[in-house]
């Protein structure tokens, strides 16, 4: 049995004795060998491929049209825009060494391999931001506003929470600590991202800043299908080590959940309250449902009360929306079948 | 009366829905099967009078590649009597919320006697299990004796 408490040691890169194929995520034997056809758990390479055909740089997206529009923004809207900008930045920067550092102790190297991508995700990330700054303000002006981020007290506040799981697994890396920095990694992609990009979808409602919301777009694809790892992981984690599996860590989840909860609210209360259009209720309702999707696919129940999605036109661009060239991995199939509906005679429920 | 549940689900989602369906199916004493789809094989379709279909979705709103099969036995085999519903999971945030049951329902209802279609979001939740209700409702009411 695991220990929950007793620190995880940093696996050698090869094991030659021990299979291919890991006897656990973590504290398991593997050979440190990864042949994707004999993984422990096979649906990893799909989302393992799904990943890489997510790729894109932000390069690829021509700021022409947001740098010209730039101008018309509103003092407010632009302000609100820099500022959720380097918040968003400050986040991502965050991700890129914590994957790296947790893909030393996991134990199963498909698992390592996707961390690894998101990491590599994470980087690309945070270079969008600097993209988007760099097109529309000076270094000069870049600057102010990172400085403006790190000495926010409600930016820090925020992160706080997060750092500090994170710093504890650095300090002492337990399978208890992996379990928490995982549940604070859900809440910082899954929950602290969402009053930034409602506040950039609601610029594309109004057809400004597309090309920044068609990034955030990527970005957003990037951080559900992240989010849906972790939350996987921790399933995983769960199962493989049911002496984490306690009540103690179930109420734990409730808890930093909803303390997330809490600081987006907070966060959008004072981030999002000049901009006409948004309903700061409505936002709190959103987060609430938005929660209760994390906590259901962690395998909890919700903890909010049920409800539709209030924000509809919160989610990602689709692919043709976003002028995708790349091919595409998987070689989409044109289908014949002509669309139909309930007038069809039959029900859509 | 004889049902089918074939359905693809990796995180359990979509599993959840269809054990929800197959116990509101036995209500009305219809002898349903749940078939996981790598159990599946297309002439079985033919031993049966209502076929639901569930399935998760993926890749900007695309089929599983495991649920291609299925997809092709509905348009390969002779299933123009069959009773379906296609239902599924899948999350709104994606540009094509459970884009995978519309391209099967526009499929079913060429092929089939399409009767009715089901999406939801991630995990079941409360309303979902009215939902179900009424969707396997929509499929016996195909069958109702006519007194
Ligand atoms: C890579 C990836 C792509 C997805 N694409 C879509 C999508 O286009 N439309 C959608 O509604 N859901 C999409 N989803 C969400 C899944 O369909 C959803 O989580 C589903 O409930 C999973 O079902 P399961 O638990 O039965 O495996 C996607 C999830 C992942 C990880």
């Amino acid at each position: 049995m695991t220990q929950v408490d007793q620190s995880l040691s940093k696996i050698k890169l090869l094991n030659p004795t021990y299979p291919n194929k890991a006897t656990g995520i973590i504290n398991g034997e593997s050979s440190g060998l990864l042949n994707w056809n004999d993984i422990a758990y096979p649906q990893m390479y799909d989302l393992y491929q799904t990943l890489l055909a997510n790729f894109w740089k932000a390069q690829e997206i021509n700021m022409q049209d947001d740098i010209k529009q730039w101008d018309s923004l509103s003092e407010t809207e632009k302000d609100i825009f820099l500022r959720i900008n380097t918040q968003l930045a400050s986040l991502d920067s965050l991700q890129t060494p914590t994957m790296t550092h947790v893909m030393d102790y996991v134990t199963d190297s498909s698992f390592k391999a996707i961390f690894a991508v998101i990491s590599q995700q994470e980087a690309v990330h945070n270079e969008s931001y600097s993209y988007i700054l760099s097109s529309i303000v000076p270094l000069r002006e870049q600057n102010e506003r990172f400085d403006q981020a790190k000495e926010d007290p409600m930016v820090r506040k925020r992160n706080q929470l997060i750092l500090d799981s994170y710093e504890a697994f650095r300090e002492n890396p337990t399978p208890q600590r992996l379990f928490e920095l995982a549940i604070n990694s859900i809440n910082l992609e899954g929950i602290y991202f969402y009053a930034g990009f409602a506040f950039f979808y609601h610029l594309a409602r109004k057809q400004k800043m597309l090309k920044t919301s068609t990034m955030i777009s990527y970005i957003q694809r990037d951080e559900m299908q992240h989010a849906y790892f972790v939350s996987q992981f921790v399933r995983i984690l769960l199962t493989e080590n049911p002496e984490l599996n306690t009540k103690e860590n179930i109420q734990y989840v409730y808890q930093t959940v909803d303390k997330a909860v809490q600081l987006e609210k907070e966060w959008a209360d004072y981030i999002l309250k000049d901009i006409e259009g948004i309903d700061i209720g409505e936002f709190h309702s959103y987060v609430e449902y938005l929660a209760n999707k994390r906590f259901r696919q962690i395998g909890l129940d919700n903890f909010y009360p049920e409800r539709d999605n209030p924000m509809e036109w919160i989610h990602v661009f689709s692919d043709e929306m976003m002028n995708e060239t790349k091919s595409d991995f998987f070689e989409q199939k044109s289908r014949t079948y002509t669309k139909v509906s309930s007038s069809n005679g039959f029900d859509e429920l | 009366m004889k049902a089918a549940i074939i359905y693809s689900s990796v995180t359990g989602n979509t599993s959840t829905l269809a054990e929800i369906i197959c116990e509101n199916m036995s209500k009305y004493t219809i002898e349903t099967d749940l078939i996981p789809v790598d159990e599946f094989h297309p002439e079985q379709l033919h031993n049966y009078d209502i076929v639901t279909v569930g399935t998760y979705s993926w890749d900007n709103g695309e089929l599983p590649l495991e649920m291609e099969e299925v997809f092709e036995a509905f348009e390969d085999e002779e299933v123009k009597h069959i009773t379906t519903g296609i239902f599924g999971t899948g999350d709104s945030f994606y540009p094509y919320y459970c884009g995978a049951v519309d391209i099967f329902r526009d499929m079913l209802y060429v092929h089939t006697n399409l009767a009715v279609t089901l999406k939801v979001e991630l995990t079941p939740q409360e309303e979902d299990l009215h939902r179900c209700k009424k969707f396997c409702d929509r499929l016996a009411s195909e069958f109702a004796v006519v007194s």
